[in-house]
């Protein structure tokens, strides 16, 4: 039983999510209830796999039972799907914030999408089963399948109200399926170089044969993938798609694209990364960690600033995203276990952040109308709850202790510190003050006295959405307070990898 | 062509790309002199433990992987058209400046 938990954990969301077109074609009402079900119980399911890694170790699991043959050992024919520690974390954390996803989702639903609950439900349970698939995929090609599962239906879901955002839909799609093809030609350059698909398999490959690393296959290959992902994740040049998808996406839809989305294709290069190519790779002349860190800082810096000038706060906190993806790979690209432990850890707490300022920002346009900074005035004191929300996680935001953002942006600057990468650190500490500006911006608006601020009337808001705002809210200190084992657990992983 | 400013243009050119990397796919499991992955004449009959000649056939997994590859563009073009279909009918232009214009 316990050797089934990964394709029970992503069959769960499969098979609901292809059923739902046919049970609730008459019903819409059921569809909200059986989704609930069943994200908690992949929650569950999650939660025990987790459990379960950590008392046996990592397990391999081997789909169909296409094991080797006899002759080489250990390397399926067939796909297989890798369930370690890091893996078994990230489908926990993809598992429960789908979930307060889908309880904040209810009332938004009903009032931006109307009798479009179904599409919704489906395609949500759908988004969320790729992204299973994707922290699971021990084969970068069975990587790629479920990279465009999930972005096909994160196209469908920023389109699916009409209107403005199909032109925005439409953007997203052109870049991200371009961004799968360059994804493609590198599996295709690896594939001609290594003859082989498995990444384990892979990584052996090139480990035996050091000349690989120098061919035009290889070096073309990871540059293709590293762009495909590049794109997919918003690293900075190639961003252009996502503040317009961000902001004109539905208000229950932008907080799971914002939570997951880029993070998990950050995750799906740190895989490609550190578990094939190996940390300390010199593909041609260059030092791969090193450019990747220079290009984290230039997004880190970029973002945040390019956030400070936006009006619309669900643009701002688009931008900030994408400053905090820049974040996590300085971490990832200092080739230590502090680094590396202290961004996957923000990692975690970056998608809890995101999802919780979506969160809010729908709920001020579903409650107050309120877009523009200016007008989100109206928030305070018509709903204390959510403003005692957005001051905790825009602390995390910035980095305050106690929250969960401190201690993630404490370890990446340890990091960068211990490998001597004073640029990183300057990068990091600006990108915070730049936080704290457009942050500053925000809570001045929303507490400033202002004579023009009708009498504050207060609308408490439904008790999903409180609920799910306070859940996050929650979570970040939680996860703030318990990073000690998070992060030693990280640093033993990164050690795994040969950092 | 993902430049046109038509939105049927950019699909297309979208198309090609998925397309061209699809045919470098398979161009990468052809041999010289060899045959489909399917055992033939002698090899056919053998008893099992005999040794098969692998440069006598061509590597079928990137045609597998071609076939995988080609569902994922057909569902992508799918998707496309629908979303291009849904524009047209609410704007009734597929030209990009304008559309970018009246969504301001």
């Amino acid at each position: 039983m316990s050797y089934q938990y990964p394709a029970i954990i992503f069959l769960i969301p499969f098979l609901t999510a292809i059923c739902m077109p046919v049970v609730c074609r008459k019903k819409r009402d059921w569809c909200r209830p059986i989704a609930l079900a069943a994200v908690f119980a992949m929650s569950a399911a999650a939660l025990a796999n987790l459990l379960n890694v950590l008392d046996d170790g990592e397990t391999r699991y081997v789909f169909g039972g296409w094991l080797s043959s006899s002759a080489s050992v250990g390397v399926p024919i067939g796909i297989e799907w890798v369930n370690d520690g890091l893996a078994s974390i990230m489908v926990v954390v993809i598992s429960l914030l789908a979930s307060v996803c889908v309880i904040y989702g209810g009332p938004v639903v009903s009032h931006s999408l109307g009798t479009r609950v179904v599409h919704y439900h489906t395609l949500i349970l759908l988004l969320i089963s790729g992204l299973v698939g994707i922290v699971f995929a021990g084969d970068i090609f069975n990587l790629f399948v479920f990279l465009e599962v999930v972005a096909l239906s994160a196209y469908a879901l920023v389109g699916v109200r009409g209107g403005k955002a199909l032109m925005v839909a439409f953007q997203y799609l052109i870049l991200g399926t371009l961004g799968a093809s360059f994804y493609l030609l590198g599996i295709v350059f690896f594939y001609a170089a290594t003859g082989t698909l498995n990444m384990a398999d892979m990584a052996q490959h090139l480990a035996e044969n050091p000349e690989l690393m120098t061919s035009k296959a290889v070096i073309g290959g990871s540059t293709f993938m590293f762009i495909g992902l590049g794109i997919k994740m918003a690293l900075f040049p190639l961003h252009g798609w996502l503040p317009g998808a961000y902001t004109r996406a539905p208000d229950a839809i932008s907080p799971i694209l914002a939570a997951l989305m880029t993070k998990v294709a950050l995750y799906a290069w740190v895989r490609i990364m550190f578990w094939v190519l190996g940390a300390g790779t010199e593909i041609g002349q260059v030092h791969v960690l090193s450019l990747l860190g220079v290009l984290g800082a230039l997004a880190a810096v970029v973002g945040a600033l390019l956030a400070l000038s936006q009006q619309d706060v669900k643009r701002m906190f688009a931008y900030g995203g994408i400053s905090h993806i820049g974040l996590i790979l300085i971490g990832v690209s200092q080739g230590n276990p502090t680094g590396f432990a202290g961004s996957m850890f923000y990692l975690i707490n970056d998608a809890v952040m995101q999802a919780g300022l979506f969160f809010i920002a729908g709920a001020a346009i579903y409650r107050h109308q309120a877009h523009t900074v200016e007008e989100w005035s109206r928030l305070r004191g018509a709903s204390p709850w959510m403003t005692a929300a957005l001051v905790v996680l825009g602390m995390s935001m910035i980095g305050i202790p106690p929250t969960g953002g401190f201690f993630g942006k404490w370890y990446i600057i340890l990091g960068a510190m211990e490998a001597g990468n004073y640029l990183a650190v300057g990068a990091v500490i600006l990108a915070t003050l730049l936080t704290m500006a457009y942050f500053q911006r925000l809570f001045v608006s929303v507490f400033r006295d202002s004579q023009a601020s009708p009498p504050a009337v207060r609308v408490e808001t439904e008790l999903s959405l409180r609920l799910s705002v306070g859940v996050t809210a929650v979570t970040i200190i939680i996860l703030g307070l318990c990073s000690d084992p998070i992060i030693s657990f990280f640093r033993t992983t990164a050690s795994s990898v040969g950092l | 062509m993902v430049t046109h400013p038509n939105l049927v243009k950019k699909l297309i050119g979208m198309y090609l790309v998925q397309t061209s990397i699809i045919f470098l796919l398979v161009t990468i499991s052809a041999k010289q002199d060899a045959t489909v992955p399917i055992l033939q004449g002698n090899d056919a009959v053998l008893a099992e433990g005999d040794d098969v000649d692998p440069a006598e056939y061509a590597n079928p997994l990137p045609h597998v992987l071609t076939l995988t590859a080609i569902v994922v563009q057909v569902a992508t073009l799918g998707v496309t058209l629908a979303l291009v279909t849904a524009i047209y009918r609410t704007y009734g232009s597929l030209d990009e400046d304008e559309l970018l214009k009246r969504t301001e």
